[in-house]
């Protein structure tokens, strides 16, 4: 993570003991020009909006150690063409995606066509389009238009556009025509990006990570062999939507990074992912966390203390719960995170009590941090070899699942949230119905003004004031 | 700005004639035995306008020193809305607010004790001041009544009655441990029309800053400010500020404005109050935070000022810059490549190569009121302006050029335009001998 730049202009994927047998884990650099390298197996955070939800840009120069960045291009592009982002004054060599999220000029941007995890949409995607949700509305990503943005934004990488099916499980001839769409998408990409017909100084610097779909290996054999034959040269990279596409990777395309944008449910998922040869993957659950106001708690591998413990302890904290509420202790006891750092328990019940951003800002700080140590600690006990013994005991550790939500997170907006439909359940709960102005005031007082949590005697007993 | 408009729609108030006023006994007897007011503060006068009647000066509080005038952001609930206390610090800030009320609610006064003071609640090792939760005490819970013994209101969970006395909120301030702590007063909207009733509110404040100041047990580490009220009866003020002015509290402050009341009243009320306090005193103007009404009140001999305003516009897209406000959720934003104040140094605005984020209106545009990082950012711009200005106010009156910031001010705000300064400006500072139209 804290390497130098690499100065040439290449991407450059190094593995470390570069025998390494399929479905096994890896250590490896990933190297681009300009940017810090990666050490990998590592976690892409993810952005909204070109944000690292909840931490603003200063806090994750300074604070995290955040170098990398999953941006969905549907965040951007939801009125008419063309988007703000693609009139950045930005020179030759400059990427105007960077300059419009102002991220880092070391960060390696990778851009996506849509949000991870992206919203299933009930409009169909096409031959020549996906379906989009973006904070307007629906809309179609047509294949040129994702092509274009790779060549106006210059990010450092970009994900190939694939044709999915989210929310439910494709059938048979829709998997078939998957295949061939995402075929037709890779092709046709990559020979705008950097065929024969394009001039050499109009290639694309942008490296291409080639989609492998959540699917069989059988389906999909035909679109394989491409990637490692005809594709073969212009591709740097796999991006993987399931843990099981691992598995089936074509020898020839096995020095590939492999992106795995998965969903995994707790930290074990994690491993099991790198013990399958997963170099970057995506941890969705760690801002969940963040909004659910729990403090991930895990390090592998595991320490000692914890070992001692006998009985598998919780994956984190839940900051609701009013055993916290006077507790000055950090987050996690020698957690070296900014939030650890400076805040105590007690104050984070508070703030998630007084619906506060900053709980949100300081949690999603240190759940980073944790699952940066995570994959810290995984790249060291790859290399000591001992990997196989640490994840079995991290599962003596540690239960399976990460704790419940309990309390309420931050108001969600309509793009992170699955669309309304018939038989889904409200958004929002109902708020009107009692219109007399006494209970009005009532209810009122309950989100924007801020009402004690007890009844008057909690009160008294909080010196707020007396009964009488 | 805070709402006092709730205020006028308040029930017919319960007075219990049985309660024990020592009201005419004080104003009647020689010299009341006061209890000795020590103080946690030393005020250093360095500069005054030639012109008008602006000081330059610094508060040394027990949390570090304090350049007047000054503008503290407020920290409602213990944290600046999303800010975390090292962003608030890059901003400069040296004194920021906290609000009894929200505190005495969440966490309360046990876990204040338990944790052992505000400062090391939220991690801030710098300066707070707090307000004493009458206000919002009256403001936000629509069925607050108050009488002479304090706020009685009705518990909001269940309904039972409660009161909150001026003891209680001394007692709540002192558990909070901040280094300014105000007295509880009779808050009724400038804009009331019951001349009686202002008076009472004023008689009474009085009457409970005594109270305050018995049950302050901390005096040599937490400075009790008293609250001048009075409504817009300058009459009222004079009283009120002899009879304060007398208890000797360390500060002082000008309350019960910013409640919508006509500029130039506020300017009257200001005006004759710093005319009547003493030199060597800060002077607190509450609730006031628009940049031309505190560039003003600061003419007027004002120090001190805090609003919500700043931080709350941030969170609704408005960015405070020198030409007024801009609101970048507006359309002709979103191909706005430029900063959003030029020249502005803080974080945002900052291009890349110095070491800033570089942020445009654009990508404010793109974030505001969707994503928690664009009310970060704007906030911690917008705080960084109201300092900054601070800080340019309190230079300018230090070299005595004060009349001719004033008039660039203006200038910048109507873009030159002398036909569109606001009346009340021009005649505050005429009051106090300067001309805003001249060249």
């Amino acid at each position: 993570m804290d390497s130098e730049p690499s100065p040439s202009h290449e991407m450059t994927f190094s593995i470390l003991g570069s025998a390494a047998p399929a479905l096994a884990p890896r250590v490896g650099t990933l190297a681009l020009a300009g940017r810090q390298a990666i050490a990998t197996p590592n976690f892409v955070p993810l952005t909204s909006r070109g944000a690292v939800p909840h931490i603003s840009h200063d806090m994750v120069r300074k604070e995290t150690s955040i170098n990398s960045l999953y941006i969905g291009l549907e965040d951007f592009i939801e009125r008419k063409h063309p988007a703000p982002l693609y009139n950045v004054p930005a020179a030759a060599h400059e990427s105007s995606l960077r300059k419009f999220i102002c991220a880092q000029d070391d960060a390696t941007l990778l851009l996506g066509p849509r949000r991870f995890p992206a919203i299933a949409c009930p409009p169909n995607n096409t031959e020549t389009s996906i379906a989009i949700s973006t904070s307007v509305g629906f809309r179609q990503l047509e294949a040129h238009r994702y092509i274009e943005a790779i060549q106006k934004l210059k990010p450092d990488i970009a994900i190939g556009l694939a044709d999915m099916v989210l929310g439910r499980a494709p059938g048979l001839k829709r998997r078939g025509k998957m295949i061939d769409r995402t075929h037709a998408y890779t092709r046709d990409a990559l020979e705008h990006l950097y065929g024969e017909s394009v001039a050499d100084e109009n290639k694309s610097k942008t490296k291409y990570f080639a989609p492998v779909l959540p699917l069989d290996n059988t389906q999909q054999s035909l679109y394989l062999d491409d990637l490692e034959s005809e594709f073969r040269d212009y591709i740097s990279g796999l991006a993987l939507y399931e843990s099981a596409s691992l598995g089936f990777i074509p020898e020839g395309l096995g020095s590939l990074p492999r992106l795995l944008l998965s969903d995994p449910s707790s930290p074990h998922e994690i491993l099991r992912e790198i013990s399958l040869g997963a170099d970057l993957v995506t941890v969705p659950f760690l801002q969940g966390c963040s909004d659910a106001g729990i403090a991930l708690d895990f390090a592998f591998p595991v320490p000692e203390a914890v070992q001692a413990l006998g009985e598998p302890q919780p994956l984190g904290l839940d900051l609701w719960s009013s055993e916290h509420a006077k507790d000055v202790t950090p987050l996690v006891d020698g957690c070296e995170c900014y939030a650890c750092r400076k805040h105590h328990r007690a104050y984070f019940n508070h703030l998630l009590r007084a619906k506060e951003m900053a709980a949100w800002a300081l949690l999603q700080m240190h759940n980073h941090h944790v699952v940066d140590c995570l994959l810290a600690g995984a790249r060291e006990s790859i290399q000591r070899g001992t990997f196989e013994e640490d994840v079995q005991a991290f599962h003596r550790a540690y239960v399976t699942e990460l704790p419940d939500r309990t309390g309420e997170g931050p108001r969600l907006r309509g793009y992170q949230m699955p669309a309304a439909g018939p038989n889904q359940p409200r958004r929002m709960p109902k708020v009107y119905g009692r219109l007399d102005d006494l209970s009005q005031k009532f209810a009122e007082s309950q989100s924007s003004v801020a009402t004690p949590d007890t009844d008057a005697e909690g009160l008294e007993k909080h010196g707020f004031a007396e009964k009488i | 700005m805070q709402c006092y408009a709730a205020l006028a729609r308040l029930g017919p108030r319960l007075i219990p004639k049985t309660f024990l006023v020592p009201a005419a006994a004080m104003s009647t007897a020689a010299e009341p035995v006061r209890k000795a007011m020590p103080s946690a503060l030393t005020f250093d006068r360095h500069a005054k306008c030639s012109t008008t009647k602006a000081r330059a000066s610094t508060l040394h509080l027990p949390h570090g020193s304090v350049p007047l005038p000054i503008f503290m952001p407020v920290a409602t609930q213990a944290s600046l809305k999303g800010l975390t206390y090292d962003q608030l610090r890059e901003t400069g800030c040296m004194l920021c607010l906290n609000n009894t009320y929200h505190l005495g609610l969440k966490p309360g006064q046990e876990v204040l004790d338990a944790v052992g003071g505000a400062h090391k609640f939220q991690g801030w090792d710098r300066n707070l001041l707090t307000d004493s939760g009458g206000f919002q005490m009256v403001s936000l819970l629509k069925l607050a009544t108050v009488t002479e013994e304090g706020v009685r209101f009705l518990s909001p969970h269940d309904g039972s009655p409660m009161l909150l006395t001026p003891e209680h909120s001394i007692s709540l301030q002192n558990s909070i441990g901040s280094d300014i702590i105000m007295q509880l007063d009779d808050v009724i909207a400038t804009t009331s029309p019951d001349h009686a009733r202002i008076k009472e509110a004023m008689d009474r404040s009085v009457r409970w800053l005594d109270r305050c100041i018995d049950a302050h047990k901390y005096p040599e580490r937490q400075n009790l400010f008293c609250i001048i009220q009075g409504g817009l009866d300058l009459e009222l003020r004079k009283q009120c500020c002899e009879e304060m002015v007398a208890r000797d509290t360390p500060g002082i402050a000008i309350g019960g404005l910013s409640g919508g009341e006509a500029k130039e009243e506020f300017c009257k009320v200001v005006d004759t109050c710093t005319g009547l306090l003493p030199e060597n005193k800060p002077r607190y103007v509450m609730g006031v935070g628009y940049p031309e009404d505190i560039v003003v009140a600061v003419a007027l001999g004002a120090d001190m000022f805090d609003c919500v305003w700043p931080t709350r516009t941030a969170r609704f897209g408005n960015a405070i810059v020198d030409a007024g406000t801009l609101n970048l959720r507006h359309q002709k934003y979103a191909h706005d490549f430029s900063p959003i104040d030029e020249g502005c140094d803080c974080v945002c605005c900052r291009p890349t190569d110095k070491g800033g984020l570089g942020v445009t209106k654009a990508y404010i545009h793109h974030v505001t009121a969707k994503e928690t990082v664009g009310a970060h950012l704007l906030t911690q711009h917008n705080v960084h302006y109201m300092l900054k200005l601070m800080v340019d106010v309190r230079q300018a009156i230090i070299e005595d050029r004060y009349p001719a910031f004033l008039r660039r001010f203006f200038s910048n705000i109507y873009n030159g335009d002398k036909t569109k300064y606001p009346e009340w400006a021009i005649g505050a500072l005429r009051g106090v001998g300067m001309d805003l139209l001249e060249d």
